[in-house]
């Protein structure tokens, strides 16, 4: 329902081999495939965006999935990457700057990688072992390195203070340095990070930039988000927030030494800020061929451009990594009455709000719980909610009115605030012009069930660092969640969980918290992958069950560029282009 | 032209013989067919305004309420223009299917409530405080006049955008008004107080000139009061800056109202103003263009009546505008 | 007139002085907490002290005061170890967000705003006032009605319509700007040509709604003015009614159109902000916009409000000495 950019969208997602029914509906409406055989050197490739900057450039902070794909494909590379073609086969994981994608030991709790020789910097100079290190030392510097990914902070075997803080103040300070180098050490070309728990999976939290190397005398703290060093196929000339940013070719760059990059254009252009009509007509148009469309177009343009029919090879639409979903704040003083929370969802109209952004074609499906079925083994098909026979998609205000009712003996404060026309419950959501729309909607359909809702409209940028803010935060809040890779541990826990990342529903108020927390807990350390997943599929169930959210989306994305680019598909795991293809035809 | 200007001065004088001044203004007025017909125009507007839940009751519509039977399945308007029909004569909203007359006449009650409030006190104290300052002078003017300035070098439209959020938050705590009403109160205090030294340097820079003239000479050299040539000399002659002024502050902040409604600082949904009217059809100017096109034209229309009246009265009750 | 001048000048340094601290009280107060919004996941008091620290918020609002003044006249520095760097004198602070110094992101916006203020300042004032005086001129007669028309056109249309009209119907689909290169900067010195055509449309936008106000004020003021006695007298002493109009009427008349000028100049050189959105100009207005709407980024807010006071404080010193030049009724004390 909420339409967010990017930065309100945290993480990325990998899709698995096990396609569900919901996913199998077609996802693909059109592809311009990935066999290059046309594939063509030189030309600039432009894109255009209606953001001002990139959230974050410097490897260390980067953490939505288009930035990530953007300039790993471009400007740095990883110790292992994520391949770079269409289709499920895009999830699995190649060397890039090592020789393997890692080997785990003692319990998985040691990863071990060798580096490739022959890498070098922008400057000519070797990419070394100790820059690896150095790298991963960055995001300690919790003052300077800000918004990246916490993974490796989390999971390095370096103590930690009481505060859950780590003794290693990152490489600035260099307090607690002797801890991290021995958590992380080099011995020739090869690195060895020891880890405080078994991390089966720590390979694809490489995948994180956050893992990348960094030369220490190029390193410039918080400017490093600027310009940082390149050792991919491409070097930033120039970055100008609200203007743009120019690549060039990295001349030192050898195609010998990569197996993963093919870098066609001779010059890659993003142009920030374009307003919205302007960033729309020029896609419409085709006014410049060679461009790709870093957002999406507003609902009634992106309806044009999917039913021109001369447009058919401009365009996919599939699948986004994100459940978008409503949180309720279960604190008290606020949705802490199941019935309540139930009775707004029954009420609320989803035909309209599916109507509202295009139809169900770009929207995505109404979901049944915080994992998106692409998650693969994590997901199932929940009872209650959705499935409800009471459930219908235009709205069930009888429904609603006779939880209600219930509600008005159980929890007498809570119905008061929901239905007494001078308190009304308070949703959050980020300031746009679909978003009042949807308020609108919302509105009228809660009325019928005689639900008094107000709606507090927040700046977008400013949307998130608000409801985060457990004091700030109102009785709804609209939020947006996509799995950082394929196993639900990275999203049942950082959703639900007090020590989570992304927690709205500030359910550890609820009484059925206790229950829930140690499940999950367990669920995390389990290293039988199906006993794992079980695990998850029931807290799927579990939370459906409390209302903590409601109507999760499986939402949709759509992709445009113009007529002159080729070697477009969409790059699963990240949820984006795969940008490393794209060529000027 | 000297020719034209002797002939109406004659003419003048015979019909506007032993006539009070409120008099000849009124005979002015009524001669002028052009400021009538706008006059009725906006009289037309503005009771629409104020009738609205009336009207809206009448036509068997609601502001509030969804249409979805008006919208195809991509929420937009069903039939041409908007989904104009004899139910919704001016359409619907697409995406939500709100019925576009009933939240153009709710919202230009909002946009004249805001417009008409702030254009009124910016215009008080600015003419008070623009009078004193440019007839005293001397220390008076030198206070206010740097207290002004001060004022006047914020970035008013920058300071309202920065502070609005905080402030709309405190005035629903401080429990003076809530939602739109608090928003709307943040507003107006916002506009008047960043707009009244603007007006008041204008009345001073005229008030400035106006006493190195001959006629307030001349009261002064005859003894009268401060007071009396502020009231009888300077504010008469005033008037007409005043009246040009409110012709052009009305429209005006009707527009600075949609600019922070499409700022996102103003008053928000559910509520509808011509502000967040217009910022949202401009995203539909290809798929609804008749969304864009009505609510432009009803408010130019508007702003039209408005400024011939404003001209028109200008005309009316300035004593040498027709010399 | 020195005297005058020192006076002035004197007072328009203390009014600068205390807006700078206004602005720094008022940001204080506010319940909003910079230091809070850098961080959006749940992120530990520890980090948002952090944060506080490094954006320099942890102090009293006087200490900070006291850096920031003290920034303008011997530079920062910011971070520790490798991480540090300076922002050289004059430093307005460091965006955090923006990871320049703040002089610098002033530097690159301000050229365009300038830009856009001048153009536009010229093309509204020269449309604005000679439609007023033939409106004037010929009250009531045709001309006087067509630029009426002009006016209400201006006037009532917002400028985020009239501008994106403007470039969607006239610029783009003409094929007048190349859409990808919108808003992009071209040095009038380098390319004068590809500096007008950046910004011919927001000028053209701006002056579409500023003019109207000067048609009517122009309009307005020579109407009355020429039906003062010394006007008159002109008349009668035989001289044309050009050199009347050139020698005497628009002198007086234009009076306090010199006022509205300055300040409207003034106030769009701390930035358009709707006009700079639609064009993609990077200036002042959209820097400004940005910083309130996304990050609540404070070295930011602080330096664009004190350089748009400035722009405004100088302006209204010009004006009013301007003032006594143009009207020779007006004495300065």
């Amino acid at each position: 329902m909420s339409k967010m950019t990017s930065r309100h969208l945290r993480r990325r997602l990998l899709a698995t081999t096990a396609a569900t029914a919901l996913l199998a509906a077609g996802v693909l409406v059109g592809t311009a495939g990935t066999a290059n055989a046309a594939a063509k050197t030189g030309g600039t490739l432009y894109f255009i965006t209606h953001a001002e900057q990139f959230d974050h450039v410097d490897p260390a902070r980067v953490y939505t999935g288009r930035d990530i794909a953007f300039f790993n494909s471009y400007i740095y590379r990883n110790l292992v990457s994520y391949k770079p073609t269409a289709g499920s086969a895009g999830s699995s994981l190649v060397a890039d700057l090592a020789t393997n994608t890692g080997v785990p030991s003692n319990a998985a709790k040691t990863w071990t990688f060798t580096l490739r020789p022959g890498v070098t910097w922008q400057d000519g100079s070797a990419v070394t072992c100790a820059d690896v290190a150095y790298g991963v030392s960055r995001p300690f510097a919790q003052d300077v390195i800000t918004d990246g990914p916490q993974y490796l902070v989390q999971a390095l075997d370096i103590p930690k203070n009481d505060d859950g803080s780590s003794k290693y103040a990152g490489p600035y300070k260099k307090t607690g340095q002797a801890l991290f180098d021995k958590a992380v050490s080099c011995k020739g070309n090869t690195i060895t990070f020891k880890l405080n728990r078994s991390f089966a999976d720590f390979n694809y939290a490489l995948t994180y930039p956050a893992g990348a190397p960094v030369k220490k005398s190029k390193d410039t703290g918080d400017k490093y988000d600027l310009k940082p060093f390149a050792n991919g196929p491409y070097m930033i000339e120039s970055y100008k927030i609200g203007d743009e940013m120019v690549l060039v070719r990295n001349a030192a760059w050898k195609k010998s030494s990569d197996s993963v990059r093919t870098p066609y254009a001779d010059n890659i252009v993003v142009r920030f800020g374009l307003a919205e009509d302007v960033r729309d007509q020029i896609m419409l148009d085709n006014s410049i061929p060679n461009t790709v469309n870093l957002d999406g177009l507003m609902p009634a343009n992106n309806r044009a451009f999917f039913d021109d029919p001369k447009k058919a090879n401009q365009r996919m639409n599939v699948y986004d990594p994100y459940v978008r979903y409503a949180a309720m704040n279960v604190a008290v003083g606020h949705m802490d009455c199941l019935n309540v929370r139930k009775a707004v969802f029954f009420a609320i109209n989803t035909q309209a709000l599916i109507d509202l952004s295009g139809g169900s074609v770009y929207y995505g499906d109404p979901g049944d719980s915080p994992v998106k079925p692409v998650l693969g083994l994590d997901y199932k098909k929940t009872t209650g909610n959705i499935h409800d026979p009471a459930w219908k998609i235009t709205g069930a205000p009888d429904k609603a009115k006779e939880l209600l009712a219930a509600a008005k003996t159980a929890c007498p404060a809570a119905y008061d605030r929901a239905t007494n026309p001078d308190k009304g419950i308070v949703w959050d959501i980020a300031q746009s012009s679909t978003n009042q729309k949807a308020s609108v909607l919302i509105t009228e359909a809660l009325k019928l069930a005689g639900i008094v809702i107000k709606f507090n409209f927040i700046p977008s940028g400013q949307y998130y660092s608000t409801v985060m803010n457990t004091e700030k935060q109102n009785d709804i809040s609209s939020a947006g969640w996509g799995a950082d890779w394929a196993n639900a541990s990275t999203v049942i826990p950082e959703l639900f969980t007090k020590e989570g990342g992304f927690n709205l529903s500030q359910n550890w108020n609820d009484a059925a918290y206790a229950a829930f927390k140690k499940k999950s807990d367990a669920a995390k350390v389990e290293t039988n992958r199906a006993k794992q997943a079980k695990a998850w599929q029931e807290l799927g169930q579990y939370v459906m069950d409390q209302y903590w959210i409601i109507r999760p989306v499986f939402s949709k994305g759509q992709f445009q560029w113009g007529s002159g680019v080729g070697g477009v598909y969409y790059w699963e795991p990240q949820g984006t282009f795969g940008f490393g293809q794209l060529y000027v035809k | 032209m000297a020719d034209n200007a002797v002939l109406e001065v004659e003419d003048s004088a015979q019909d506007f013989a032993q006539r009070t001044p409120k008099q000849i203004a009124w005979m002015r007025f009524r001669r002028n067919k052009v400021g009538i017909a706008s006059a009725w125009v906006a009289i037309f507007f503005i009771m629409a305004a104020v009738l609205a839940p009336i009207i809206v009751r009448l036509l068997g519509l609601s502001n509030t309420q969804t249409y979805p039977e008006t919208l195809n399945e991509y929420a937009m308007p069903i039939g041409k223009f908007g989904g104009i029909t004899l139910d919704h004569p001016l359409g619907v909203e697409p995406g939500t299917g709100r019925d576009v007359l009933s939240l153009l006449l709710y919202g230009s009650r909002i946009s004249y409530t805001v417009a008409v409030i702030t254009s009124v006190t910016t215009i008080g104290l600015g003419m008070l405080i623009g009078v004193a300052t440019g007839y005293f002078r001397g220390r008076v003017d030198a206070i206010v006049g740097r207290f002004s300035d001060f004022l006047l070098s914020f970035p008013g439209t920058f300071m309202i955008i920065a502070l609005s959020l905080p402030l709309v938050q405190r005035v629903e705590a401080m429990g003076i008004a809530k939602d739109n009403a608090a928003r709307i109160v943040v507003l107006v205090t916002f506009f008047v107080f960043f707009g009244w030294p603007g007006f008041a340097r204008l009345i001073r820079s005229q008030a400035m000139s106006m006493r190195e003239r001959d006629f307030v000479m001349a009261a002064q050299a005859m003894g009268a009061s401060s007071w009396r040539i502020i009231t009888k000399e300077l504010l008469p002659n005033l008037w007409p800056t005043a009246i040009v002024f409110l012709s052009l502050s009305l429209p005006g902040f009707l527009s600075a109202e949609a600019v922070f409604s499409f700022l996102g600082v103003g008053v928000q949904a559910p509520a509808s103003t011509f502000g967040l009217v217009l910022s949202d059809a401009v995203g539909y100017w290809r798929d609804d263009p008749a969304y864009l096109l009505i609510p432009s034209t009803m408010l130019v229309i508007i702003v039209l009546s408005l400024n011939l009246l404003g001209d028109a009265i200008r005309d009316a009750l300035d004593p040498k505008g027709s010399r | 007139m020195l005297k005058y001048l020192v006076r002035r000048i004197s007072a328009t340094l203390v009014v600068l002085t205390l807006i700078s601290m206004s602005v720094f009280l008022i940001f204080d107060v506010l319940p909003m907490d910079p230091a809070r919004l850098t961080c959006g996941k749940a992120c530990s008091p520890a980090v948002v002290e952090a944060n506080r620290h490094r954006l320099g918020l942890d102090v009293p609002v006087q200490v900070q005061y006291g850096r920031w003044v003290k920034g303008l006249f011997v530079g920062r520095t910011y971070g520790e170890g490798q991480a540090q760097f300076t922002c050289p004198a004059p430093a307005f602070g460091y965006s955090f967000n923006r990871h320049e110094c703040v002089t610098d992101l002033l530097k690159s916006a301000f050229p365009v705003t300038l830009s856009l203020a001048i153009g536009a300042f010229f093309l509204w004032l020269f449309v604005g006032v000679s439609l007023g005086i033939v409106a004037a001129r010929f009250k009531n007669r045709w001309p006087d009605r067509a630029s009426n028309v002009f006016v209400l056109v201006g006037t009532s249309l917002p400028t985020f319509i009239s501008g994106i009209l403007i470039l969607l119907f006239v610029a783009l689909k003409f094929g007048f700007v190349n859409p990808i290169d919108l808003g992009k900067w071209v040095s009038p010195l380098e390319n004068p040509i590809g500096w007008i055509n950046t910004f011919i449309f927001p000028w053209i936008t701006l002056a579409l709604a500023y003019a109207a106000t000067y048609t009517r004020f122009t309009r307005s003021n020579v109407i009355e003015t020429s039906s003062e006695d010394y006007i008159r007298t002109a008349r009668a002493k035989g001289l044309s009614e050009k050199v009347i109009l050139r020698k005497h009427t628009l002198r007086a008349a234009l009076a306090p159109i010199v006022t509205l000028a300055g300040l409207d100049f003034a106030g769009l050189l701390g930035g358009a902000i709707i006009t700079e959105g639609i064009f993609n100009l990077p200036g002042l207005g959209r820097l400004s916009i940005r910083a309130v709407l996304n990050d609540y980024d404070l070295p930011i807010i602080v330096a664009t409000t004190m350089l748009a006071a400035t722009f405004l404080v100088v302006m209204n010193l010009l004006v009013d000495i301007l003032y006594a030049y143009i009207d020779p009724r007006v004495r300065v004390a």
